[in-house]
C-alpha cells in the first residue's frame, strides 16, 4: 500500500512545477479539415496545435491576425470559439525496426490488429534532405526482379526512378514485384548468413487508394513472405486530404531512419498524382492563390523536397541509402501534363508503361524507347551489363525495322534475322506479376537469347523454352547460377560453361 | 461577410493612424468611426468590421485578465499589476475577475499568452497524463 502512496506523492511532486507560459487561440472558422484560429501569436510554421480531446492540428498558414491550420484526425468535433494551444513541437512519426511488418496510418498509428508498435523513436515528418557533402553517387543495384527493368533501365540504391503510365497498366505491380524480389534476397542472405549483403527494407505509401486495393497489396505481400521486410503507410481515399498530403512525408521519415542508421531502404509513393490533388484541396481551402490547373504555386517544391530526401549517403556519414520509386498516373498517356512533367524533371529517370503494349500482351508494358535511368547503369551488376549492354539499342532498331517490315517488302537475311531476334527477346521480357526473377537466372537467360540459342525456337514457344531453361538451370545446374551470383561478372571460363550448358539444354529441348 | 483586400488595407491604415507611441488612442478611434460613418466610402461596413477586429485584438493584447477563485487583497493586486507591467510594458490595463471554478491559484491571460497556475489546470494536466 505504501508504494502506491509514494507513487501518488511522486506524481503530485512532478506536477508542481513552475507556471508555464502557454500560447492560446480561438477557433474562428472550421471546415473541410482546415481551421482558422485567431490569436496564437507564438505559433511556428509546421508546429503541432492541441485542439483538445486528442485532436491535433498542423500550422500551415501564418497570417496577420490568425493562423491557418490543418486538422489531423476527426475535425467534426471542433467547434467555433474552442480554445487551441501551441505545443512547441513539430509533427513527428514513430520510426525504427519495430515498424517492419506493420500497416500504419499517416501519424504512424497501427491500423492492423497486431498490437502497439515496438519502438520509442520518432522522426520529424519534414526534414531537410542530406546536403552535397554527405552524398555519394549511386553505385549499388536494386534488383527489381523484372527482367526488362534490370536489363535495360537499371535502378541503383539512392536513385529516384519514376514509374509512370495510365490507369491499370501495372504500375503498382512493378512496385510490389520489387518489394517481393528484395524481400526474397534479404531472406536468402539471412538464411545463408551472408554478412556482406545489405538488406533492403521497403516502405509502401498508399495515397488516396481504395481500401480494397491496399488490403490486396498487404495480402500479396503477406502471402509472398515480403511483409516482415515492409512498412505499409496508408492514407486511403476515405482519409482526409490533410492525411493524404502528409502520408509520403511520414513514410519518408520512416525511410530516413534506415538511411541515417547505415541501412538501405526503398520507398514507394503510390501515387503522387493523387498526392498533388490532395495538396491542391488543402491549399484551396486554406485560400492560397492557385496557379495552373488550380494547383498551388508550390506544388513543384512539394514533390522536389520530398524526392530530394532520397539519397545515397557516403561511407563516412553512415553509408545508408533511400531509394524512391514515385508513381504517377497519366491521363490518356499524356506525359506532358503539369504534374507528370514536374516529377519527370525531379527524378533520375522514368519507367513508362504503355496501355497499347499492355493490351498487346507485353506485360510488364515497359516502353523501352522513352524509359530511361540516368544514374542506374553505374550500379548495374557487371554480368548484366555484359549481356544487356547493347540490348536497348538493338530493341530500338528492331522496332524501327518491324514498323518498316509491315509494308511487306522483301527483306535481306540480316534484317530478317534482327526482326526475328527482336521478337524473341520481346517474348523473353514478358513476365507474370508477383514473380520476380533472380539476377543470375536473368543473366543466364539473356546470354542464351543473345547468343542465338533461341533463334530457331518458334516465337510462341519462347516462353516455354525460357521456363524449361530456368527449371533446367535451377535443378540441374545450380552451381553455375551460384557462380554467376558470386562472381557478378561473366569471365571467359564462365562464358564457356554457359555455352556448354546451353548446348546441353538445347539438345534435350523438344 | 466577405471583406475585400482593399477594405482590409484601408482598415489597417486607419488602425495605424489611431496609434500613438505604439498604443491605441481611444479618442482617435472614436473620431475615425464617426468620420467613416459620415463619409460612407466604398465598402465602409467591411472596412469598419475589419477595423473593429484589429481594435479588438489590440485591446486583447493590452489587457491582462487576472482570474482568481476569490477576491484578491489590494497589495496582491498591486504586485501582480507591477509584475505584469514590467513584463508587458506600459499601457496595460489589468482587469481582475472572480472565477470560482479555478479552485485555487491564478490564471492570467494577455492576448494569446496564458499563465495558468490554477489548481483546475493542474488537475486537468494530471488527468491528461494518466
Amino acid at each position: 500500500m505504501s508504494s502506491i502512496l509514494q507513487e501518488i506523492e511522486s506524481q503530485i511532486a512532478g506536477i508542481k512545477t513552475t507556471v508555464m507560459k502557454q500560447n492560446v487561440g480561438v477557433v474562428r472558422e472550421i471546415g473541410d479539415g482546415v481551421a482558422k484560429v485567431e490569436g496564437l501569436t507564438d505559433a511556428m510554421y509546421n508546429e503541432m496545435l492541441d485542439f483538445g480531446g486528442g485532436v491535433t492540428g498542423l500550422v500551415l498558414n501564418l497570417e496577420e491576425t490568425e493562423v491557418g491550420a490543418i486538422v489531423l484526425g476527426d475535425y467534426t468535433g471542433i467547434k467555433e470559439g474552442q480554445e487551441v494551444r501551441t505545443t512547441g513541437k513539430v509533427l513527428q512519426v514513430p520510426v525504427g525496426m519495430g515498424l517492419l511488418g506493420r500497416v500504419v496510418n499517416t501519424l504512424g498509428q497501427p491500423v492492423d490488429d497486431k498490437g502497439p508498435l515496438q519502438t520509442d523513436k520518432t522522426y520529424p515528418v519534414e526534414k531537410i534532405a542530406p546536403g552535397i557533402i554527405r552524398r555519394k553517387s549511386v553505385s549499388q543495384p536494386v534488383q527489381t526482379g523484372i527482367m526488362a527493368i534490370d536489363a535495360m533501365i537499371p535502378i541503383g540504391r539512392g536513385q529516384r526512378e519514376l514509374i509512370i503510365g495510365d490507369r491499370s497498366t501495372g504500375k503498382s505491380t512493378i512496385c510490389i514485384d520489387t518489394i517481393i524480389s528484395n524481400a526474397r534476397l534479404n531472406k536468402a542472405a539471412l538464411e545463408a548468413g551472408d554478412k556482406s549483403y545489405r538488406p533492403l527494407y521497403s516502405i509502401y505509401v498508399a495515397i488516396g487508394q481504395k481500401q480494397s486495393n491496399v488490403a490486396n497489396v498487404v495480402r500479396v505481400l503477406e502471402e509472398s513472405g515480403a511483409l516482415p521486410y515492409t512498412i505499409v503507410v496508408v492514407a486511403s481515399a476515405s482519409d482526409s486530404a490533410t492525411n493524404q498530403y502528409l502520408a509520403p512525408f511520414a513514410g519518408c521519415a520512416m525511410g530516413e531512419w534506415f538511411m541515417d542508421n547505415g541501412m538501405d531502404a526503398l520507398i514507394i509513393y503510390d501515387d503522387l498524382s493523387k498526392h498533388a490533388v490532395a495538396y491542391r484541396q488543402v491549399s484551396l481551402v486554406l485560400k492560397r492563390p492557385s496557379g495552373r490547373e488550380a494547383y498551388p504555386g508550390d506544388v513543384f517544391y512539394l514533390h522536389s523536397r520530398l524526392l530530394e530526401r532520397a539519397a545515397r549517403v557516403a561511407e563516412n556519414f553512415g553509408n545508408g541509402s533511400l531509394t524512391a520509386l514515385p508513381v504517377i498516373e497519366t491521363q490518356a498517356g499524356d506525359v506532358s501534363a503539369y504534374i507528370p512533367t514536374n516529377v519527370i524533371s525531379i527524378t533520375d529517370g522514368q519507367i513508362f508503361l504503355e496501355t497499347d503494349l499492355f493490351y498487346q500482351g507485353v506485360r510488364p508494358a515497359v516502353s523501352v524507347g522513352i524509359s530511361v535511368s540516368r544514374v542506374g547503369s553505374a550500379a548495374q551488376v557487371k554480368a548484366m551489363k555484359q549481356v544487356a549492354g547493347r540490348l536497348k539499342g538493338e530493341l530500338a532498331q528492331f522496332r524501327e525495322l518491324a514498323a518498316f517490315a509491315q509494308f511487306g517488302s522483301d527483306l535481306d537475311a540480316k534484317t530478317q534475322g534482327q526482326i526475328e531476334r527482336g521478337k524473341r527477346i520481346m517474348e523473353v521480357f514478358k513476365q507474370p506479376p508477383y514473380n520476380p526473377i533472380p539476377i543470375e537466372i536473368q543473366v543466364a537467360v539473356l546470354w542464351v537469347a543473345q547468343n542465338g540459342f533461341i533463334d530457331d525456337v518458334p516465337v510462341d514457344k519462347v516462353k516455354d523454352f525460357q521456363s524449361k531453361l530456368t527449371d533446367f538451370l535451377t535443378t540441374r545446374k545450380p552451381q553455375l547460377l551460384a557462380k554467376i551470383q558470386k562472381e557478378k561478372a561473366l569471365s571467359d571460363a564462365l562464358t564457356a560453361e554457359l555455352k556448354a550448358v546451353a548446348t546441353e539444354f538445347k539438345q534435350s529441348y523438344k | 461577410m466577405k471583406i475585400s483586400k482593399q477594405a482590409r488595407r484601408d482598415a489597417k491604415q486607419l488602425y495605424r493612424g489611431c496609434r500613438v507611441n505604439e498604443l491605441l488612442d481611444e479618442a482617435k478611434v472614436r473620431l475615425v468611426l464617426q468620420q467613416v460613418i459620415a463619409l460612407k466610402p466604398r465598402g465602409y461596413i467591411a472596412i469598419l468590421s475589419h477595423f473593429e477586429r484589429l481594435v479588438r485584438l489590440d485591446l486583447a493584447r493590452h489587457t491582462a485578465r487576472v482570474e482568481s477563485p476569490m477576491a484578491l487583497a489590494e497589495p496582491q493586486q498591486a504586485s501582480i499589476r507591477a509584475n505584469l507591467m514590467r513584463r508587458y510594458g506600459n499601457g496595460l490595463t489589468v482587469a481582475f475577475t472572480l472565477t470560482p471554478g479555478l479552485i485555487g491559484g491564478l490564471r492570467v491571460q494577455i492576448g494569446s499568452d496564458v499563465f495558468d497556475g490554477s489548481v483546475q489546470a493542474r488537475l486537468a494536466e494530471l488527468e491528461a497524463s494518466l
